[in-house]
């Protein structure tokens, strides 16, 4: 039904007939608005649940590696050029306007304007299309999903991946070689580590070694350092992309699980390194005093 | 022999010492080494003056009046560039090698002196402790001496080692 301009509205039904052009028009851009990324899933060919769990997977991976973000801004916000193609084939609207918030997934503010102000005969048979379009994706689906495009996709992402890490892996030597600093910097929590296990290295071999083992107050002091962590500045230590974290990445490895073995690495290194320091400082301590006991009792 | 056994512990610190000192060295030495064995200095600081005064006059030649020149003057400037970067190659490689040679000679040493230390005394214990202070990690601490009580010079070689790592770390 064709609805007059605006300036020639006077009687009743002209204006009822354009505002339920308007009503459907403000129901599409609605439609339009809401499910746009499942839509985008759709006609890209991953399934809802495979939507999802990569959307969590991006998520949490996304701060760590700042290689996925762009993979993952590019799926929410930028549709794949390869799989527009399939789209016109499912819809088939005839006009123009319409084929572009189908196209591209997410709408253009001024959408409704454009339909609602247009023929009405074209914007149904847009709407009465959509479905139809949708369910030849849907009926497409499960042919899809075991097909070579995903096995594609994941390729090209690796590809994409594999080709990041490898300049990050040179600008971060040259940023290496140009700064000559150690990635392990001294910071106050470790040197407070450091001090806290001489002074109880000496305090025990003076008091407590005599009735206990060594390793017991080591054990309680490094208990405190865990609670005491989080009182002390947190020094982000930017995550160094090695050759054995990319081979590890290529592989297939989560980087959430590389990033969390790596970071109890670290965790047991500095036990370690606390370890030897207090053992360290016990044997001289107990080796000083050997040296100035004798020399005390040989004096009168 | 006594005083030699007694002063174990001290003499593995000081090896350890040592060794990572000449390690932190070893960028300077191989500096000056290829310094040494470098020739024709002189030549390298003879052919960037002359291409700079080549190429000061090339500025100074119009190339629309004088193109026959000019063209003359550029190839020169661009043999004599080649020449230069070929130079320049060769006494990159050559102090390439010399680090390697540095580098690789150190770590020899440095195997070579840990050997010898713990095949000299890998059965006597550089310290030794009650055996109850350092349990229950007495077997491990003690490996090889074997002495109940003991440390042994692997263990004592490991701590040393994370320890001066650590301490010229916070220096440097």
């Amino acid at each position: 039904m064709q609805c007059p301009d605006d300036t020639s509205l006077n009687t009743p039904e002209e204006k009822t007939c354009l505002s339920s052009a308007q009503r459907r028009a403000e129901i599409r851009r609605r439609k339009l608005l809401m499910n746009s990324e499942d839509r985008m899933n759709r006609i890209v060919g991953f399934t809802k649940a495979e939507a999802e769990n990569n959307g969590a997977s991006r998520s949490v991976t996304a701060p760590m590696f700042h290689l996925d973000l762009d993979r993952s801004d590019s799926w929410s916000t930028y549709p794949s050029p390869r799989l527009s193609p399939f789209l016109p084939e499912a819809v088939g609207s005839s006009h123009p306007h319409s084929d572009l918030p189908e196209r591209r997934g997410y709408p253009l503010p001024d959408t409704s304007e454009v339909l609602g102000g247009g023929v009405d005969e074209d914007v149904t048979p847009g709407v009465r299309q959509r479905p139809r379009g949708e369910a030849q994706l849907t009926a497409d689906e499960p042919s899809r999903s075991g097909s070579p495009r995903r096995g594609l996709q994941k390729y090209l992402s690796r590809f994409d991946d594999a080709m990041k890490l490898r300049g990050q892996l040179a600008n971060e030597k040259q940023a290496q070689d140009a700064a000559g600093s150690d990635p392990d910097e001294l910071d106050s929590f470790r040197l407070f580590r450091l001090v806290g296990s001489v002074l109880l290295a000496v305090f025990v071999r003076v008091f407590v070694c005599k009735y206990l083992s060594i390793f017991a107050p080591f054990l309680t002091l490094e208990l405190a350092y865990m609670g005491l962590y989080k009182y002390f500045p947190k020094v982000e230590k930017k995550m160094q992309t090695t050759v054995l974290t990319a081979a590890l990445l290529l592989s297939g490895i989560p980087a959430e699980v590389i990033n969390r073995s790596m970071d109890t690495y670290r965790k047991m290194g500095d036990v370690f390194a606390d370890l030897c320091v207090y053992f360290f400082t016990f044997i001289l301590s107990h080796e000083i005093l050997l040296l100035v006991g004798p020399e005390e009792t040989e004096t009168p | 022999m006594k005083m030699a056994t007694v002063y174990v512990w001290f003499l593995v610190l000081g090896s350890v010492v040592l060794c990572n000192l000449v390690k932190m060295l070893l960028p300077s030495i191989s500096s000056y080494l290829s310094k040494v064995f470098q020739k024709n200095v002189e030549d390298e600081v003879e052919m960037r003056a002359v291409i700079q005064a080549m190429k000061k006059e090339l500025s100074s030649i119009n190339m629309m009046d004088e193109f026959a020149r000019y063209a003359r003057l550029e190839r020169k400037i661009n043999k004599m560039t080649d020449k230069l970067k070929t130079y320049v190659k060769s006494r990159t490689g050559q102090q390439t090698k010399i680090k390697w040679v540095v580098n690789i000679v150190y770590y020899i040493l440095q195997a070579v002196l840990m050997i010898s230390l713990i095949w000299k005394y890998y059965a006597d214990p550089v310290t030794v402790l009650p055996s109850k202070w350092i349990s229950p990690l007495e077997r491990m601490v003690a490996f090889p001496s074997g002495v109940a009580g003991g440390v042994g010079i692997t263990c004592w070689l490991v701590v040393c080692n994370k320890v001066v790592a650590i301490i010229l770390q916070a220096v440097a």
